[in-house]
């Protein structure tokens, strides 16, 4: 059955049902106060939604992220972390992509749900931060960042699927926080998304404890990903890490590389003349005007594009 | 209380004080009034040879069918009540193209015979509580020619659901006569058309009538052709190579 | 209360999926129960034969969704032979798919072969077993085994030989043949390496003049080898296949069986 947690209601959050895994959206025909102040654990909301479910309402359907991300504050900062692996269905699409995006230089944000989107939704944030933070003239702020996805997610519906981790330090501290596809919200001192929050969530849940240092966050939160890789199908390859403090920001790509492929046992190069050569043609140096512009780009600088990794 | 030794005559499940099944070895005696049937197997192949038992001039001799195919590579001779044969060998027939059919591969002799001897046993209840199929056990005996992959072969099946394989075997009214004279002429280095001559000279003996080639019936199963009754003008050349005729 | 299956049925998708829940519970109109009884368990099978030997593979991953249900659940049984390990069988079975269906046509067809034995006092060939198991599988025409098979072994004079199956039966024999999750990713690659599809003797001429690679039987090692490569670069790209690689391979001495470790990602 869906377990349903409830939660205090803070004052900039909307008042949310959160079923069992991520986080997406009843929008129920009615919302009952919840104003209990009987002590230990409230099952009303859990109750309203068996009613709602009986009379007809669908169950929201969570989308699948095929990721692990994670997030963990601690004494001094906040870390968060991803796994590498990106899918189209069963398929492997990139065995070493970055869910890890970049903000602002001390506010990042891991991305799970569908590529695109997080990687779109990401970089418009980060653009329009950038600008707000020129018209301020101050740092930005986490909060902001949040507040901004959420805002922007929320005219979406759920239909932009980026599921994010947001973390970064700013004057008024380290923060954490969450934000799902339909643009609910959560702060809290270790958080995890994707298809592999539940296997990363189990690390956090056994071994998490207050006042961390640095290399005990990074520990955990590595040890939580890795979690992810094994035991969730959607997860797999390499760790990245994110390590910010008010001073800096690390990036840790590839900080755990588990899963390097081994040596392949056979030679799989062609011999020249295996495939036929039906038809050529000869042209020389001199012609080659004939069939390209030369165009001069001055000193070589522009245009170097980024090496694609490949196998060995 | 009257138990008369008869009264064990009756249930075909029964056995007699003295361990006996009465219907089952009366079954056996209605085989030695049938005509005669003798099979030879030599390393080539096996011959199977009939008597007709002409009762009668206006009958025509070639509706006398006691020699039938099972398979290619499979036939046989009876001997006994031959309505009875007809379902044995529809069974074999069904069980050899059910074996062809799931197996890609031919029934062997052994298992065929062995499925016949299955049938002839379900005058009692199946094993596995199949209710009895028939009131009495069948009054025929079967030679059962074949060849397969373990080569040549020639089993004899009772109604009583035993099997035997032999290297000559004669059943029905002469068997007697015929299984001592087997037993002489028999040896391992047999030719084919040795063992057609055999067969025919053994049933001369044994046949109350003068051999001809419209009164006897020969069949054999080589390797290269088969499963083969012989034609007429086969049966004729055959005939002819008998000393004596 | 819903349908006893509905809560309980695993989804094959990742996540869960409350889709199909009840839309009007109380309306009094014809109400629609679906029961589907199949999952897919994921993985991969391959089988390779050559002149005196024949190799099948497969991973010895379980999964369902994006779970991992077992990092050793074999997918490769010896049929025939003697106790519960079926020693000194001459035959192996591949399947995969639902490994719920794979483990019964595993149990029928092992039945069937052992019956063989007592009813007809020899070894059944592989080409006889072959065809037993077309006939099971058809058996279920409209409620297949929901599975991908291949049989393997040594045909009648010895040489390797390869059956490979779709779920109602259709067969063929074959020289390879890969099944399941990643086949798609592992089939070109045997097309390439095994029987050198659109491939030109290098040493035959120019253009139009050139003459085909003429595919023959690999030697023991190089199979042995293209198999390990085929599993270590499905791993690579299909997230169901991986944890282990277990390999029989047939000859006439009989059946070897070796285990390597896969990438558990």
């Amino acid at each position: 059955m869906v377990g349903v947690r409830f939660k205090e209601v803070e004052k900039r959050d909307q008042a949310v049902i959160t079923t069992g895994h991520s986080t997406p959206h009843l929008t129920p025909p009615y919302t009952p106060p919840i104003t209990t102040t009987m002590p230990g654990f409230d099952f009303s909301n859990h109750n309203r939604n068996l009613a709602l479910h009986s009379r007809g309402v669908p169950l929201p359907k969570a989308t699948s992220t095929g990721t692990t991300i994670v997030g963990c504050l601690y004494d001094g900062g906040v870390v968060i972390a991803a796994d590498t692996r990106a899918t189209s269905g069963p398929i492997v699409a990139d065995k070493n992509c970055e869910k890890l995006h970049y903000i602002s230089p001390q506010i990042w944000c891991a991305g799970a749900g569908t590529a695109a989107d997080t990687e779109f939704t990401t970089a418009l944030i980060s653009s329009n931060l950038e600008l707000h933070a020129l018209s301020t003239g101050r740092k930005p702020r986490v909060v902001t960042v949040m507040t901004m996805l959420k805002q922007h997610l929320f005219r979406y519906q759920g239909h932009i699927g980026a599921y994010l981790v947001v973390a970064g330090c700013d004057p008024t501290g380290a923060h954490l926080f969450t934000v799902h596809a339909h643009g609910s919200t959560d702060k809290l001192p270790y958080v995890t998304m994707g298809s592999g929050s539940l296997a990363a969530m189990s690390v956090f849940e056994t071994q998490w404890k207050n006042s961390m240092t640095r290399d005990e966050a990074v520990a955990l939160c590595a040890q939580a990903i890795q979690a992810g890789i094994f035991n969730d199908l959607g997860s797999g390859s390499n760790v990245d890490v994110c390590v910010i403090t008010k001073e800096k920001t690390e990036l840790l790509r590839n900080y755990i590389t588990p899963n390097v492929r081994e040596q392949k046992m056979r030679n799989y190069k062609f011999a020249k003349g295996t495939t036929a050569v039906l038809d050529q043609k000869v042209i020389t140096k001199e012609e080659i005007s004939k069939y390209v512009t030369v165009q001069d780009i001055g000193d070589g600088e522009t245009g170097v594009g980024e090496k694609m990794e490949v196998d060995s | 209380m009257f138990i008369a030794r008869s009264e064990y005559d009756r249930g075909i499940n029964t056995f007699s004080p003295e361990g006996r099944l009465f219907q089952v070895e009366y079954s056996l005696e209605a085989i030695k009034l049938g005509s005669t049937a003798i099979g030879v197997s030599t390393s080539s192949g096996v011959v199977l040879g009939v008597e007709k038992r002409i009762t009668s001039s206006l009958l025509e001799t070639s509706s006398v069918e006691k020699i039938v195919e099972i398979d290619r590579h499979i036939g046989c001779a009876m001997s006994g009540l031959q309505a009875d044969a007809r379902s044995m060998i529809e069974h074999a027939r069904v069980t050899s193209q059910s074996h062809e059919f799931h197996y890609n591969e031919r029934l062997g002799v052994e298992s065929c015979t062995q499925a016949i001897c299955d049938l002839a046993l379900r005058f009692g209840e199946g094993a596995e509580g199949e209710e009895s199929i028939m009131s009495r056990p069948f009054g025929v005996a079967l030679l059962i020619a074949g060849f397969d992959e373990e080569g040549p072969s020639l089993y004899h099946a009772e109604p009583s659901g035993t099997f035997y394989r032999y290297d000559a075997k004669a059943i029905g009214s002469g068997s007697e006569g015929a299984q001592a004279e087997l037993q002489n002429e028999f040896h391992k280095s047999l030719t084919l058309d040795e063992a057609e001559v055999m067969v025919l000279k053994t049933l001369k003996q044994v046949m109350e009538e003068k051999l001809d080639s419209k009164n006897v019936q020969l069949a054999s199963v080589t390797k290269e052709k088969g499963f083969r009754i012989y034609g007429d003008e086969e049966m004729e050349g055959v005939v002819g190579r008998l000393e004596g005729n | 209360m819903a349908s006893l299956f509905q809560q309980s049925m695993p989804s094959t998708g990742p996540g869960y999926s409350f889709a199909s829940a009840p839309t009007h519970h109380s309306s009094s109109g014809p109400r629609q129960h679906a029961f589907y009884p199949y999952t897919d368990n994921g993985g991969s099978t391959l089988g390779i034969s050559g002149a005196t030997f024949t190799i099948l593979a497969g991973d010895t991953r379980s999964t369902s969704g994006y779970n991992i249900n077992s990092r050793y659940a074999p997918k490769l049984f010896r049929i025939g032979g003697d106790g519960p390990e079926n020693e000194g069988a001459r035959i192996v079975l591949s399947v995969v798919g639902f490994a719920a269906d794979g483990n019964a046509l595993k149990e029928r067809l092992d039945t069937m072969v052992k019956m063989y034995r007592y009813q007809h006092g020899k070894e059944i060939s592989v080409h006889a077993c072959a065809q037993r198991l077309s006939h099971i599988l058809y058996g279920k025409r409209f409620f297949p085994y929901y599975v991908t098979a291949i049989l393997g072994g040594l045909d009648d004079e010895g040489k390797g030989a390869l059956y490979s199956y779709d779920p109602v039966g259709s067969y063929e024999r074959e020289q390879c043949r890969a099944a399941g999750a990643a086949s798609s990713l592992i089939m070109p690659f045997l097309d390439n390496q095994v029987n050198l599809k659109n491939q030109y003797d290098p040493a035959s001429g120019e253009g139009l003049e050139k003459v085909m690679r003429v595919p023959e039987p690999l030697p023991q090692e190089t199979v042995e080898q293209l198999v390990r490569d085929a599993f270590t670069s499905a791993v690579e790209r299909h997230i169901e296949v991986g944890d282990g690689l277990q390999m029989m391979i047939i000859t006439k001495e009989g059946v070897q069986e070796t285990f390597t470790p896969l990438k558990k990602d």
